[in-house]
């Protein structure tokens, strides 16, 4: 006691020590680092790696006994409310789609479908809130999803690697392809793109083939990544023929900007950024010119818009192709 | 004054650095390819945690410190006692070799982030350059008015008041500001994007209103000293809430395609979702912070203290700081969860990842550091009221108190599912979940007993504060202030439960994806909050007709039924029947919790005041064991900055920027908690040590300037 900063500093020592040994012990409790390397093989084995690591699934879901996590369904054999491990519920769930959508769903097919689109059949008593694993941060791959969905399948169900993998059904090729053009796309989610767009474009753009004032985007998917973000970034660079920017001059010196959506008869319509419709006689105009430099498309909305906004958006843009509809 | 310009130089050459910095670092924007380097062959992660960690907490220490000495400045200043002044100005003292040590190691942070991770800089820079040159720059400020706060302290002492053109001139000046005010919250400088409104709330709160108020108050010198302080910690705030902004942006990035070009605005990078949440946490946190290093430095010197006169000083400069301390800590949950929410908002794979994914163990630590610091903070207030004399009134209660805290401590510790052998497993009937005890790991439990944690520490703080006085005072004829604000309080308390008693009435289930059937469920909490709210209507007639005493009996024991037992219980059935309620009984413990610390607080301001004493608070009659407590809580305070930032920092997985640019050094995947207590524990350690050695530079100082003062001075300069 006779030198209270040496007692002082054995107090802060000895406490220290007492946080490392906790941080030793409950790294020690709980099975030291995740291995967060990914697994390439197609197989339930790389599927449980990724299970417990890269994919994050354990975050939400537990497996039976394994894992402590409630916030999604168990995927094992839990209780009375989980009575069937997840590869044998999948056979149940499938029914239940395949009533609900008319479509033949297979086991697989229902495990595919609840990771590409996991709305589309959301567990009772759990919220619509499944993070797009194809997405960032988690970005799995094809072949990553692949070897999970193995992964669950040998949960008390028979492993087809065929209809995993080499010969999967038209409903999961669907889905892979929905897959693999979000993740073109710089991985965003073309769910929550859709609701970007209702948000931002739909007032123009339509996706049934139809004109309102910008250009029909059904078919908009086929145009390739490229075009739509430069779209999006720099409209005015991408301007689709028939959709060209008018600068109007009248008589009395107004000066009207916007797209040229009527002319006939004696009348022109010009449909400003805003969407306002201001028809003109054609004799009140006294010079029409195409502005190639300009677009009607609002130029700051890539600035309005999340980094997660435009993954998403694009994601969901690239999706918008001919052979879809023509599947529909 | 050639000292005073050295001082000035020292972060003033750290400045400069950082804007060459700045310049030089913008050029690597370029660069196509991440790129890493090392320095000596070190991990380069590890490095610059060091690094980063060190300079936060200093950063936490210049920052709350001055914030500290400010609320001291401000209390002596209000009641008149010389004491307080004292203490603000001893604190001030300590700031100068801080300051310096902080403008340091900050500029050896960027220089370790441009040299190792070059690709990662450039990109930060490029989006940044703007509010990087404004951090720069505020420093000026910043060091302008330290020293002219701390320098002015003896020299603006009172003195005549100024002339009234100057007053006149000076009022307008804080009018004008009003204005400009008034204008800002309704828009009138917004950006072409437009602001988010808790940024617009920010800038109202922390900067508009202190500057009136700074301009409004100066009559004199030492209104003059206060408004200095006051525009002292406005430039700090800013500091901390530009770099702020860098660390929420690399958790949610805005602004930004996916080729890295940014098409975005400063502004939006600036404000982007989580930086405002993260500025509030801190901001709360260097609070608590900075009352609890100025406590350690009394505790130290209470221990080496010779003289009773010395102990009763220490002792008592040890209790304001840890008032200070305690006032910050109990609104720092709600900050956390605020925080915590938009996370999860930004990205829900984040805010899974957060207490239920990679940091769930850490949270377990996270949950003994917070435990303690409640549960130390309870005992440093027992200890006190041995110098209360009277208080043996109040000693049976403590053992309840102490029951409640241990008991709701080792349930917040209680894991849901236990981390067993086979053999174990097999025991307990092949599962991982003990039949008892997997429920006190779940939410609900935690939800609940953390309620009662802050609910007992506040109990124990009003056992504290009436320790010597005998009989309440009546509100009746205290006047219209007591009516006031007692009335006030209830308004408060009541419209954030009430209104939030009418979401859960008029919640439809849909909005989270549940059956119209699971509406029951929300209704309860609505009805519940109803009676709340009508419970704080009696305890204000009950305080208003002289039943002070009853009314806060009420209101706290129905609180405490309400959030830890009610909605504890109602919490596993919500959690069994729609989880995604869950989130709303949380909301609901919280809202109830925080109207009744309020409510009861202000009928407790009032019932006590000027009330009779059974004698006066004997000050250092404190155990040095209480001492150790104090610096525990410090110690504790920093191990727990650290490791917090160690989860936040770490949420964003192996993305340097989320979902933006990843990490792809070797050292991407996220370190173990063991790393992290390794990493943090020798932080702290060089910090405390460090502190420590400023504390006794400081007081070397004071000893050499009471030295040279004392032959002319009348004994001012002697503390």
């Amino acid at each position: 006691m006779k030198n209270p900063l040496v007692n002082v500093f054995g107090f802060l020592v000895l406490t220290i020590l007492v946080y490392n040994w906790i941080g030793y012990v409950i790294t020690d409790l709980s099975g030291g680092g995740k291995d967060v390397s990914a697994a390439t093989d197609i197989s339930p084995e790389g599927g449980e790696s990724l299970y417990w690591g890269k994919g994050r699934c354990y975050t939400c879901h537990s497996l039976g006994g394994q894992g402590s996590a409630v916030r999604g369904p168990n995927h094992g054999q839990f209780g009375e409310k989980f009575p069937l491990p997840m590869g044998s519920r999948a056979v149940e769930r499938a029914a239940e789609r395949t009533e609900k959508t008319g479509q033949t769903f297979s086991a697989v097919d229902y495990i595919i479908e609840s990771m590409a689109e996991p709305g589309a059949y959301v567990v009772k008593g759990y919220k619509n809130e499944m993070a797009v694993v194809y997405a960032p941060p988690i970005s799995l791959n094809l072949n990553e999803i692949k070897a999970i969905v193995s992964y669950m399948m040998v949960q008390g169900g028979d492993l087809d690697m065929e209809a995993i993998d080499t010969a999967p059904s038209e409903i999961s090729a669907k889905f892979y392809s929905k897959i693999n053009a979000a993740q073109a796309a710089g991985g965003g989610d073309p769910g929550a793109g859709e609701v970007v767009f209702e948000d931002n474009c739909e007032e123009c753009h339509s996706l049934e083939g139809e004109v309102v004032v910008g250009p029909d985007l059904s078919t908009i998917g086929d145009k390739g990544i490229k075009h739509i973000s430069e779209s999006i970034l720099n409209p005015a660079k991408s301007i689709a023929s028939g959709f060209e920017t008018y600068e109007v001059e009248t008589k009395d010196g107004t000066k009207i900007i916007g797209l040229k959506t009527r002319d006939e008869g004696g009348e022109t319509d010009i449909t400003k950024k805003n969407g306002e419709v201001v028809t003109l006689a054609k004799s009140d105009i006294k010079k029409i010119t195409v502005d190639q430099n300009a677009s009607v498309m609002p130029e700051d909305l890539s600035e309005a818009m999340t980094v997660k906004d435009f993954q998403d958006i694009q994601a969901f843009l690239i999706m918008q192709k001919a052979e879809k509809k023509d599947g529909e | 004054m050639k000292q005073v310009f050295n001082r000035l130089a020292r972060p003033g050459i750290a400045v400069i650095t950082l804007l060459a910095l700045v310049l030089f670092a913008s050029q690597a924007v370029a660069q196509d390819a991440n790129e890493y380097r090392q320095f000596l062959g070190m991990d380069s992660r590890r490095f610059v945690w060091f690094l980063a960690q060190m300079h936060l907490y200093f950063g936490a220490f210049v920052l709350g410190v001055p914030l500290f000495a400010l609320v001291i400045e401000l209390v002596g200043w209000r009641t008149g006692d010389e004491k307080y002044d004292k203490l603000a100005y001893e604190f001030t003292s300590l700031l100068s070799v801080a300051y310096a040590t902080t403008a340091a190691l900050g500029g050896l942070m960027a220089f370790a982030l441009i040299t190792l991770y070059p690709t990662f800089w450039g990109f930060m820079a490029g989006v940044f350059k703007d509010i990087m040159f404004m951090y720069a720059l505020m420093f000026f400020f910043e060091t302008f008015f330290l020293y002219l706060y701390y320098y002015g302290w003896k020299a603006m002492k009172g003195g005549k008041e100024f002339g009234r053109p100057l007053q006149l001139v000076l009022k307008a000046m804080g009018g004008i500001t009003i204005l400009l005010g008034v204008a800002f919250t309704f828009g009138a400088f917004d950006p072409e994007t437009g602001m988010r409104t808790d940024t617009r709330i920010w800038f109202v709160v922390f900067y508009f209103v202190p500057i009136s108020i700074s301009f409004l108050m100066i009559k004199n010198l030492k209104t003059t000293h206060i408004a200095i302080g006051i525009m002292l910690n406005v430039a700090g705030t800013l500091i901390m809430q530009l770099a702020n902004s860098w660390a929420g942006y690399m958790m949610s990035p805005v602004g930004v395609n996916e080729a890295l070009e940014v098409v975005g605005s400063t502004w939006q990078a600036f404000e982007n979702i989580l930086a405002t949440p993260i500025a509030i946490h801190r901001m709360l946190g260097n609070l608590a912070f900075g009352g609890l290093v100025a406590g350690s430095y009394a505790a130290v010197k209470f221990i080496g203290s010779k003289t009773a006169e010395e102990k009763a000083h220490y002792d008592w400069m040890g209790y304001v700081a840890n008032m200070v301390a305690v006032a910050a800590l109990i609104p720092l949950p709600f900050a956390g969860y605020y925080l915590g929410r938009e996370i999860y908002s930004t990205s829900a794979v984040m805010g899974n990842n957060m207490m239920g994914g990679d940091f769930s163990w850490t949270f377990i630590i996270q949950a003994m550091l917070v435990g303690s610091l409640f549960l130390i903070s309870n005992y440093y207030l027992w200890s006190g009221m041995t110098r209360i004399p009277g208080s043996e009134r109040f000693y049976r209660y403590i053992k309840f108190i102490l029951f409640a805290l241990i008991l709701s401590f080792a349930i917040w510790l209680t894991p849901h599912n236990l981390p067993l052998s086979a053999v174990e497993v097999g025991e307990m009937g092949g599962s991982q979940y003990h039949p008892i005890l997997k429920f006190l790991g779940l939410m609900p439990a935690k939800n609940a007993v953390v309620n009662l944690i802050i609910l007992s520490t506040f109990f124990s703080f009003l056992l504290y504060r009436r320790g010597n006085k005998v009989d309440p005072v009546s509100i009746r004829e205290q006047g219209k202030t007591a009516k006031m604000v007692i009335i006030g309080a209830a308004i408060a308390a009541i419209l954030l439960v009430g209104q939030y008693a009418v979401t859960m009435l008029t919640m439809d289930p849909a909005a989270l994806d549940l059956p119209s059937d699971t509406a029951y469920y929300m209704r309860v909490i609505g009805y519940l909050l109803i009676f709340e709210c009508a419970v704080a209507v009696l305890a204000t007639w009950l305080a208003l007709n002289d039943r002070g005493k009853l009314a806060q009996g009420i209101y706290l024991s129905v609180t405490a039924f309400n959030v830890a037992i009610f909605l504890g219980v109602w919490g596993f059935v919500v959690m069994e029947k729609a989880s995604p309620i869950l989130r709303n009984v949380a909301v609901s413990q919280f809202l109830q919790l925080i109207s009744c610390l309020i409510l009861v607080t202000a009928i407790d301001l009032f019932l006590w005041k000027g009330s009779k004493e059974v004698g006066p608070l004997k000050w250092g009659k404190m155990t040095v064991r209480s001492q150790y407590a104090l610096l525990l809580l410090t110690i504790i305070i920093t191990m727990n900055m650290g490791l917090m930032g160690f989860i936040r920092s770490g949420l964003r997985g192996d993305w340097h920027i989320f979902g933006i640019m990843r990490d792809t050094s070797e050292w991407a995947s996220t370190p173990t908690n063991f790393v992290m207590t390794q990493q943090v524990g020798a932080a702290v350690l060089i910090f405390l040590v460090a502190c420590a050695f400023m504390f006794w530079l400081g007081n070397l100082v004071t000893k050499v300037a009471a030295k040279v003062d004392s032959p002319t001075d009348t004994g001012e300069a002697t503390e």
